[in-house]
Parts: C-alpha cells; sequence; structure tokens
C-alpha cells in the first residue's frame, strides 16, 4: 500500500532541506574557508607576468663607432601538451625558422611542457611565427648580438652566448655594466587575451645597460690587421700579434693577434683563436728586453754611453757558451752599438756590470712578471723567476731576453716607458662607460710610476734610433719620420722545460716614432716567420702599420734626436 | 548616471588602446632605430669599405712617401752623428774573453 501524500511531502522535504544544507555548507567553504584560495587562483590565471630583456649595452671605438650592438629578436618555444598537430606544424614553422621538419616533430613530440626550437630569431622572422598563431608555439622576446664589423679586433670585443652574458673578451669583462637590469610586466588579461582594461597593470621597466667606449681605433685596428695578415701569408708564419699604442696616455689604439675569428658565427671557430694573445699568452722577448738592460745601465750609471767594451762573438757563461747572432771578431762597441746590432754578448757584459739584483729591479720596474692592470680577462703575469731562484745563467740570458716570459703588452709598455721620458703608465684599453642618455663615465684613473730619468729615457731613445737608422732595425726606416726602436728574435722554449725548439724563432719588432717626439709605439710580432730575424720579418710589419699610424692619426715629424756615442763606424 | 559610467568606461577603454597602440609604435621604433644602427655600423665598416674599393679597382699604394716642402718640416741638425768616444777599455768582469 502507499504511503500518504503528507508523508512523501515529508519526505520530500527532509531531502530538498538536505540537499539546501549540504549546498550552504559548500557554500559558506567555498565563499568563506576557501575564498582566499580561490580568489588568488582565479587572479593567478588572468594575470601574467612577462619578463622586458633590457637592452645590452653596445661596445664602441674610440669615435664612437659600433663595434658590438644588439638588436631585438625573439626565441620560439613549443609546448608540446598543446600542440595538436605535430607534422602540420612542423611543415608550417620549418621554412619560416630554418630548421628541418623532422627535427621540429621530434622537439615538438617530446616529453615536458617546454622547448626551444629557435633562438635569437630576427625581429621579421619571428614576426611570421606570431602572425602563424599555431596552438602549443610561442615567443619569448630576446636580443641578438652582432658584430657589424665582422672580425676587427674579435679577441678584444670578445662575444656573448645564447643568453646573452658575455663569456670573453670586454663582452665578459664588462658583463655587469653591459647587461643592464631586466624588468617585468604583470597585467590582466582576459580569455581572448586582450588586457582588461582597469585591472591589474604594473610595469618595472628594464633599465637599459651602458655602453662601453674603447680605445680602439676602428680604421687602424683595420690596417694593423690586414697588415698583420699579410705578413704572416708572406712569411709563412704560424701566427703574430700588433699592438699599437698612445705612449703618453697608454692607450692602446689597435690590438690584434693572427689568426681570429667572427665572433657573429664563434661556434664556427677554433677556440684557440678566441684568446687575445697580446694579453693572455707570454712569449720569451729576446733582443727587444735589451732596452731595458741598457736603460737600467745608464740609469745606474753602470757604464757611461760614451765607454767602449770589447765584445767577441762567444763567451762561456756557467755550463753554456753563449754567442752573437754572427761571428765576428773582437770589436770595441759602445752601449750603442751594443743595442743597435743586438749584441747578445755587449748586453751580457753590461748586465754584469748591473749585478743580478740591480737588472731584477729594473724588470720589475718596468712592469716584467706582474700583470699590467689592463682590466681584460685572464691577463698573465708573464713568467720571471724570483731572484733568488735565478741560477748561473739567468743574468746573462735575462739581458739580452731570454729565460724570461712577457706579454706583448708589457712589452709594449716597456717601450711606452722609455717613449713618455721614463714614466711607466699602465695601458688602457677602455675610455669609459656611458649609461643610457647619460655622458660619459671616464674609467678609472691610471697607475703610473717613474721608472728611469727623462735624461736615461733620451739616451735610450737615442740608442733606438741608432739601432734602426744603422743598425738592425733599418727595415723599419720612414722616409721623413725618425723611427727608434729595436728588433728580438727569440728562440722558442720547449714547453716542458728542457730546452728550446731547433730553429724556430719569434721574430719582432717594437718602436715608436717621431723619435724626437714619440706619439705612437708599435709592437709588430710574428711567430716563426720564414725570414727568422725580427729584422728581415717583423721591422717590415711595424713599417706598414706605422704608415696607417702616421696617415690615420695626422702624425707629423719632430726634431731628429742625436745618434748615442758610438764606436762603429756609419753609412 | 548609468549612461555616465558608460561613457566614462567607454572612452577609457578608448584611450587604453590608444596608449597600447602608442607603446606598440614607440617599440617598432625603437627596434628600426637599433637596427638602422646596427646597418650603420655594417655599411660603415673597415673591412667592408675596402672590399668594396677593392672591387672597383682600387688598392692601397705599395709605398706610402709622405713629403715636406723645405723649409716647413723640423731640422735635420747637422753633425745629428755624435763624435765617437775613445775611451780606456773597462776592467773588471767584462774583460777580454776567454780564448
Amino acid at each position: 500500500m502507499s504511503r500518504p501524500p503528507a508523508r512523501r511531502l515529508v519526505a520530500l522535504f527532509a531531502v530538498m532541506a538536505f540537499a539546501f544544507a549540504a549546498i550552504s555548507v559548500r557554500l559558506v567553504v567555498l565563499q568563506v574557508g576557501q575564498a582566499q584560495e580561490l580568489q588568488d587562483r582565479a587572479f593567478d590565471q588572468r594575470v601574467r607576468t612577462n619578463a622586458l630583456p633590457a637592452q645590452r649595452g653596445q661596445i664602441l671605438d674610440r669615435s664612437g663607432a659600433g663595434l658590438a650592438l644588439s638588436t631585438p629578436a625573439a626565441d620560439v618555444y613549443a609546448d608540446p601538451t598543446l600542440v595538436v598537430d605535430p607534422w602540420g606544424t612542423a611543415t608550417r614553422l620549418s621554412p619560416a625558422i630554418g630548421i628541418a621538419v623532422p627535427d621540429l616533430v621530434d622537439a615538438l613530440t617530446s616529453q615536458g611542457t617546454f622547448v626551444y626550437l629557435a633562438r635569437q630569431l630576427d625581429r621579421p622572422v619571428s614576426e611570421r611565427v606570431e602572425q602563424m598563431a599555431l596552438p602549443g608555439i610561442g615567443l619569448l622576446p630576446t636580443s641578438k648580438r652582432s658584430y657589424p664589423a665582422g672580425p676587427l679586433a674579435s679577441q678584444v670585443l670578445g662575444f656573448v652566448g645564447t643568453d646573452g652574458v658575455g663569456l670573453t673578451g670586454l663582452e665578459l669583462a664588462y658583463q655587469d655594466a653591459l647587461a643592464g637590469t631586466p624588468g617585468e610586466r604583470t597585467h590582466e588579461l582576459g580569455l581572448s587575451g586582450q588586457a582588461i582594461v582597469g585591472g591589474v597593470d604594473e610595469e618595472r621597466s628594464a633599465i637599459a645597460g651602458s655602453s662601453v667606449v674603447t680605445t680602439i681605433d676602428r680604421g687602424l685596428q683595420f690596417h694593423a690587421q690586414t697588415a698583420l695578415e699579410d705578413a704572416v701569408e708572406q712569411q709563412g708564419a704560424r701566427g703574430g700579434t700588433v699592438i699599437v699604442m698612445d705612449p703618453e696616455t697608454g692607450e692602446i689604439l689597435a690590438m690584434v693577434s693572427y689568426p681570429w675569428f667572427d665572433p657573429n658565427t664563434f661556434a664556427d671557430a677554433r677556440g684557440t683563436t678566441y684568446r687575445n694573445r697580446a694579453v693572455t699568452d707570454a712569449y720569451e722577448p729576446g733582443s727587444t728586453n735589451k732596452v731595458i738592460t741598457a736603460a737600467a745601465a745608464i740609469q745606474e750609471r753602470a757604464l757611461d754611453p760614451g765607454v767602449q767594451l770589447t765584445v767577441p762573438w762567444t763567451m762561456p757563461v756557467g755550463d753554456y757558451v753563449i754567442h752573437d747572432s754572427h761571428p765576428h771578431p773582437p770589436m770595441q762597441m759602445t752601449l750603442g752599438d751594443i743595442v743597435a746590432e743586438s749584441s747578445n754578448i755587449g748586453a751580457v757584459k753590461v748586465a754584469d756590470r748591473l749585478g743580478s739584483a740591480t737588472l731584477a729591479t729594473y724588470l720589475a720596474r718596468f712592469g716584467l712578471g706582474q700583470a699590467t692592470g689592463v682590466g681584460f680577462p685572464g691577463e698573465s703575469n708573464g713568467i720571471m723567476l724570483p731572484l733568488d731562484q735565478w741560477n748561473d745563467t739567468s743574468l746573462a740570458t735575462m739581458a739580452y731576453g731570454q729565460g724570461i716570459g712577457a706579454t706583448p703588452l708589457q712589452m709594449v709598455t716597456v717601450f711606452a716607458t722609455i717613449a713618455n721620458d721614463g714614466r711607466w703608465i699602465q695601458p688602457k684599453l677602455v675610455r669609459g662607460t656611458i649609461a643610457p642618455d647619460g655622458p660619459l663615465d671616464e674609467a678609472d684613473g691610471q697607475a703610473s710610476r717613474r721608472v728611469v730619468s727623462a735624461a736615461t729615457a733620451q739616451m735610450v731613445t737615442r740608442m733606438l734610433a741608432y739601432a734602426v737608422d744603422h743598425g738592425t732595425g733599418s727595415k723599419a726606416q720612414i722616409p721623413g719620420y725618425q723611427v727608434a726602436g729595436k728588433t728580438g728574435t727569440a728562440r722558442i722554449p720547449t714547453g716542458d722545460g728542457s730546452g728550446y725548439l731547433e730553429g724556430q724563432y719569434i721574430a719582432s719588432f717594437i718602436g715608436y716614432l717621431p723619435a724626437g717626439d714619440p706619439e705612437v709605439v708599435v709592437a709588430a710580432i710574428l711567430d716563426r716567420p720564414a725570414s727568422v730575424y725580427g729584422g728581415l720579418a717583423a721591422a717590415p710589419l711595424f713599417r706598414r702599420v706605422a704608415l696607417a699610424a702616421i696617415t690615420r692619426l695626422g702624425i707629423t715629424p719632430a726634431e731628429r734626436v742625436h745618434l748615442p756615442p758610438h764606436a762603429l763606424p756609419v753609412g | 548616471m548609468v549612461f555616465g559610467i558608460v561613457v566614462v568606461n567607454v572612452l577609457l577603454a578608448q584611450t587604453s588602446f590608444r596608449i597600447e597602440e602608442a607603446e606598440r609604435h614607440l617599440e617598432r621604433l625603437t627596434e628600426e632605430h637599433l637596427e638602422l644602427v646596427r646597418e650603420q655600423a655594417t655599411l660603415s665598416a673597415p673591412g667592408r669599405i675596402s672590399a668594396w674599393a677593392s672591387r672597383h679597382g682600387m688598392r692601397l699604394p705599395d709605398d706610402i712617401r709622405i713629403l715636406h716642402a723645405p723649409g716647413t718640416g723640423p731640422a735635420d741638425p747637422a753633425g745629428a752623428d755624435s763624435p765617437t768616444q775613445t775611451t780606456d777599455q773597462p776592467s773588471g768582469s767584462t774583460g777580454e774573453p776567454p780564448t
């Protein structure tokens, strides 16, 4: 028998009351208990925070020409879980981003929710991808570093990785200044992706990086690179280095080592070409080091420039016999003759008068054995044995530049010291930084110190001018200008401490002009050239770079310096 | 009042769209400027100019000679070559070499 209607109504009411109570409880839970959490989740779904990449600063040459610049670009990524049709998506993307369809399909069907498909695409390309509006494909704004002059000064500039962080060179050294500060934008978006008017819209603007102004002269750098490349090719050399410096300010106008690389395609180059060997690699300087021996002798009055020494062509030192480059009968030579003819025996005799402690002091005063502090990553100290570790041949060999290691930058700074009237000045590669829309913030002041007196420096200059006018450096002569400089032909250590490579030499010429009022110092160094000798292989390279400096910098001749006292006849 | 609120909302929306459009325009112009700076640096690069000049038959001279008109350059002092100073042979550790 069926229930009476009243009881059925009561039952129905009870069920409804229970349901209503349940809903009420659920509402209370949702709107009171979980209200904040749910609000936050809804807000998170509407709000997007996008990183705003900071524009990386430029690297400029001394006149403001761009050497390294950043332009806007975009990375293309995929969320494979949202890709509807991997093959169709890959087929459309492939021609735009230049990646093969199978590779793209692999990426689009990979595990996870994020995979890069292409990085640092130029704006026109990324805009094409954006217009395709493919499901699961997105774009991230970024910037692309480019080096408009290709391999010009590449070892000085360095390069940045795909994440925009400097990896070598000035890009690394000035990473903090160049990078700037990324910003972010937080805004509320509707379902269609359109900003919600009146919704959250907060932006912390990115702060662009500062630009770095180098001391490099773009035109002179190009001439130096061209001349070096030609010299290496003509001489069949393994490589070489050229540095051009202003002796008064220490500013480096050009700096290059061969072989070099193009930072736009650095991944294709051999890693060894990345090194700025002018700063990071030490070599035995050979006879260019005699300039220190001569300066020390004059400064310490160990040998009057007018005094003649008897110089044979061989001489026993310890267990070894050292000799000059060519046999000759015992000759009467002044200090000027020893420098001009690059006599090893003469240099050893001068060093004997100085003694080990004094020579070591002057080597250090001229900056050997310690980094110059130019501010370049990986700068080498060079190699100089502490005085207490010198053996019975050290004094002799160091007098003519063997048994000691120096970077090309250290050696060019030695000559700059003589050209700068005896005052060592720290070399400089960066003039300063420029914040966005700001003035030039000049780099910190350079260290400087007096090494020898102006009178000593001027006497050494006369000897170096004599070396070019009548000695081993005659191929560095430039008509109309008096050049002061020194040749070097140095043996190359084996690397395992067992001695020197047989018949292999580093040829160098370091000098400055005009001798009477030096405006530029040039170091020209070739690794194992066919002509062997610094005077034959490196002096012509010096001459070519110096000529470029004369025309580029507008250097005018100065008063000629007198030749030093000499015993050898001059032509 | 409702009408007023609607109008204000519409105006706000329009202004917001305009600001957004202006920001996009500014961004495009900034990008264009940067691209032009890069192009200018590329075109003025010494290597490119040198290659262009070579293609058009120009080349650097084999030897540059700088001429100075008489009387305008620095003097080349007569007797710049100092006389040889002959002095006594030094003694001590730098004496005659062994035979």
